[in-house]
């Protein structure tokens, strides 16, 4: 093997960023009522070595949607202004899910690489064991 | 001293060959999100393994010329070449398709059993004719 990295290895980095994703899409759903909530991004990128990509993954920090917060008229809300609004969050609840569904694919295609390449390697090493 | 035997040396060229391709298939499916980022495979081993046959020059003597870095004993896995298999590219410029890695996933498999088989009736052979029963 000439890269330090193997497959195993990459397809660790994807499982790792891609639960990273989840847990922040979770979040956001859990304060999708939340007043004043921004809905949290998370943006992959790939990793870099002394200059040099590895192939690996990671999951950049977090940033925050910068889209407006919605404005909502509910006078007896105890954050209502004078005239009877307040900030909701700009979480999108079909965005979200949208989004979990789509990492939730990329994991399991992640594990299905990782259960094969370590049957590969099983395999090889099954060849000495004879 | 396997090494001088052609089919063991080509078995082993296409286990490297295919953990090589599952490496960069792991590579894409780790990176199916990353924004910008451009699948990649490894050229046909049929392609590679000629070429480097072909470029190898017949040295019969240690002075002569070979072609440097082709007089390997055998495929040694950076020999292989990268390409880019295109795709249609997602709107954050990522190429990658998960059910095509699959699909290439599934032939370096098929890649590595074929030369694992071969390896091992190879050896048995070799075994057979030192006179061992295996």
């Amino acid at each position: 093997m000439t890269d330090p990295l193997s497959a195993t290895e990459l397809a660790i980095s994807g499982m790792k960023s891609q639960a990273v994703r989840l847990r922040h899409i979770s979040e956001n759903i859990a304060n999708a009522d939340t007043p004043g909530y921004r809905r949290k991004l998370v943006a992959f990128h790939q990793q870099v070595e002394f200059g040099r990509a590895t192939g690996a993954v990671t999951a950049g920090p977090t940033r925050l949607d910068r889209r407006e917060l919605p404005r909502i008229h509910d006078p007896s809300h105890p954050l209502a202004d004078d005239q009877g609004y307040y900030a909701g969050s700009n979480v999108d609840l079909i965005v979200e899910i949208a989004d979990a569904k789509e990492a939730g694919r990329s994991y399991e295609a992640n594990l299905r690489i990782f259960e094969q390449s370590r049957q590969m390697g099983s395999a090889l090493l099954d060849l000495i064991r004879r | 001293m396997p090494d001088r035997i052609d089919t063991l040396r080509m078995a082993g060229a296409l286990t490297a060959h295919a953990l090589e391709r599952q490496k960069l298939v792991a590579r894409n499916v780790a990176n199916a999100d990353t924004p910008g980022y451009r699948s990649r495979d490894l050229a046909g081993f049929a392609e590679t393994y000629r070429s480097h046959a072909a470029m190898a020059m017949r040295a019969t003597r240690p002075g002569h010329l070979t072609g440097a870095a082709w007089d390997g004993a055998g495929w040694d896995g950076t020999a292989g070449r990268i390409v880019d298999p295109g795709g249609e590219p997602a709107p954050n410029g990522n190429t990658v398709s998960l059910e095509e890695e699959m699909f290439r996933s599934a032939a370096a498999k098929r890649q590595f059993d074929l030369s694992l088989t071969v390896t091992r009736s190879s050896l048995a052979l070799l075994r057979t004719s030192l006179g061992r029963q295996n």
